[in-house]
């Protein structure tokens, strides 16, 4: 995959220098770049261990100090809306072509180039914190790159009891004590949406989001960045639920992945991907968009 | 059976062959192998029927189920933690994996899978087909993945063979495999001990202490292991010593329920005798042990079995009736399950 991106990049390089020179048709300003930007509130976020100086440091609504050592999470199902509020969906069925596991420790994975794009202007973007049930199913043969993206040691982004993908994993230190903390989300949902007879177990923790851009993206003369901002000081402190995390073996401590367990885990989700009604962007926004 | 199968076969296949005198057209008699339903026992999964066992078919699945390429460095097949003398268990506390791997939980027997509606202790997989895939891919378990095994078996001429036998042409693609693991799975029914012979009247009985420990059993027991399955498929939380594993929450995480935290399916209690360690992490070595923690009382939680709640957390027995219980379990040892052919 890394090896994919710097291809990417240097063809995007090669493009652009073509086309400096040519005049022509500018495929470059027919891509959009999305750049997530990590952060607690404002800051953007530096991942340490357990004593780092340098890490940054968030206080909860709760007053429980934290850290992370690991950021990771899985974006898909890209669809962007053009100004009369049109749908155009980005390789939503393709998890190769249209969806990326953002890694705070990978600067390169933060900025997720969309190509092909129609010109005109677009208002706003919708895409998936996780994988739509349906795609949600570590099928190798279809979708070897991502598979194998999210598949990688270093990034364990595979959830193989549940045969999918994990959606988000969070690895970090809490409390003055540093105790481990490490939150994982992921669906355990069996069986067809709809399908009442197979529908039958499992939670889903997949959540759509839904942002207005405050200024539209213009494709075709350029090629704008949107920067989306994920604020995980709302892991914690968030619109739905105000989190406090706890260490034990019981059925609510949730500061461990025993969260898998419960309605703990949907309220990491909700927090992070909204509640899937009232609140449809959780920790998201868009902080800036540059044509 | 078998043989005589694959006699018909050949003779088809040969009688084919001249019908049409071409040599392109390989043509394999594939029959479907019906599933026999036991006295007593419940319905078929419907998924038997959407995915047939058939002659090949399920050649294929026991080459699989057997074939140490499914692990990441060909160290276990399925059948190294689901050996069949032990009614397709392993004898450890939970099972190893590649490189030693410690896995979570105690290794399930793989019996009457036909008539099973949850599959593995929390019951995550309702789907036969949908099983093969968790312990390829975990890390604890064989650490591969579905196209590392394609492309070995690819190189093997017997794996070609018989994928045209059982799917009609060479293409050895992740859903066949999955689908002739389950087939081979499908026919593992064992309903022939000895207290399967005493109920159908052919002529065994049961020896004084052991109709003592099936009339406990039934006063006692069937509550929860009912059925000719002897288990509801229900799940519940016993009150057992819990999985320090911070991945442990029993069925709680799967359904994100409470009422489900450190819940496990009732297991079967069909050659129980052979499964030992017991538990979902093989916490008791014996079945002793089992019906002594279920005598002192068990570990109490919100959501503890409302039966062992009603009787104040425990499952009094006395060291006779434990006796019994156990000579009773014995009865529902299937030796000719446990033989390999």
């Amino acid at each position: 995959m890394k090896y994919y991106k710097n291809l990417l990049l240097f063809a995007i390089l090669t493009f652009t220098l073509l086309s400096c020179s040519s005049n022509d048709d500018n495929p470059v300003a027919n891509e959009i770049t999305l750049h997530f930007h990590n952060t607690f509130k404002d800051t953007g976020i530096v991942l340490g261990n357990a004593t780092s100086a340098e890490a940054t440091t968030n206080k909860s609504a709760a007053g429980q100090l934290h850290h992370f050592s690991e950021l990771k999470y899985a974006i898909s199902n890209i669809r962007l809306i053009g100004k009369n509020g049109e749908e155009f969906p980005y390789h939503i069925n393709d998890l190769d072509r249209g969806a990326t596991v953002i890694d705070q420790s990978k600067s390169e994975s933060l900025d997720f180039v969309l190509t092909n794009i129609p010109s005109g202007e677009y208002s706003g973007i919708k895409f998936g914190l996780g994988i739509k049930q349906e795609l949600n199913t570590l099928d190798e043969l279809r979708f070897p790159n991502f598979y194998a993206t999210a598949g990688a040691n270093d990034t364990e982004m595979m959830w193989e009891w549940g045969s999918g993908y994990r959606f988000v994993k969070l690895e970090g230190f809490y409390d003055t004590d540093h105790k481990q903390m490490s939150i994982h989300t992921g669906s355990t949902v069996t069986g067809t949406k709809g399908d009442e007879e197979s529908y039958t177990q499992g939670v889903d923790a997949y959540r759509d989001i839904s942002l207005n851009l405050p200024v539209n993206a213009t494709v075709g003369k350029n090629a704008p960045t949107i920067t989306i901002k994920a604020d995980f000081d709302k892991l914690l402190s968030g619109k739905t639920n105000t989190i406090i995390l706890s260490t034990g073996d019981s059925a609510e401590d949730n500061a461990t992945p025993n969260i898998h367990t419960a309605e703990a885990m949907l309220k990491f989700v909700d927090n992070l991907g909204g509640n899937g009604t009232s609140d449809l962007s959780g920790m998201f926004s868009v902080e800036e968009v540059i044509n | 059976m078998k043989k005589t199968f694959g006699i018909f076969a050949i003779v088809l296949l040969l009688l084919s062959c001249e019908a049409d005198g071409t040599e392109a057209s390989f043509f394999y008699d594939n029959p479907e192998i019906p599933i026999y339903i036991p006295k007593g026992f419940p319905e078929l999964n419907p998924s038997v029927k959407a995915n047939p066992p058939t002659l090949y078919g399920v050649e294929l699945g026991k080459k699989l189920f057997h074939d140490k390429k499914l692990s990441s460095n060909n160290s276990i097949s399925c059948a190294s933690c689901h050996q069949q003398s032990n009614a397709f268990t392993d004898n450890r506390p939970q099972a190893i994996g590649v490189h030693h791997r410690i896995g979570l939980r105690n290794t399930p027997p793989i019996q009457n899978m036909s008539f099973m509606r949850f599959y593995n202790w929390d019951g995550n997989i309702l789907l036969l087909e949908k099983q093969p895939l968790v312990p390829i891919v975990t890390h604890e378990e064989m650490d591969s993945s579905i196209l590392e095994i394609i492309d070995k078996l690819s190189n093997d001429p017997d794996y070609k063979k018989l994928f045209v036998k059982a799917f009609g042409d060479e293409e050895i693609s992740p859903q066949r495999i999955y689908n002739s693991i389950a087939q081979y799975e499908y026919t593992l029914i064992s309903a022939n001990s000895k207290y399967d012979r005493v109920m159908r009247n052919e002529g065994e009985a049961f020896t004084a202490s052991e109709l003592r420990g099936y009339q406990i059993f039934e006063q006692k027991c069937a509550a929860c292991h009912s059925t000719e399955l002897f288990t509801d498929q229900s799940f519940r939380n016993i009150g057992f010593p819990t999985n320090p594993n911070p991945d442990e929450a029993g069925r709680g995480r799967v359904t994100g329920k409470p009422e489900d935290y450190m819940s496990f399916r009732v297991p079967s209690l069909r050659n129980v005798e052979y499964t030992a360690p017991y538990g979902s992490f093989g916490q008791f070595s014996t079945l002793k042990e089992v019906l002594d923690y279920f005598d002192n009382g068990v570990i109490d939680a919100p959501n503890l079995d409302p039966i062992l709640k009603e009787n104040g957390n425990s499952i009094p027995l006395t060291e006779g009736e434990k006796e019994e219980l156990i000579a009773f379990m014995k009865t529902l040892s299937d030796a000719n399950f446990t033989a390999i052919e």
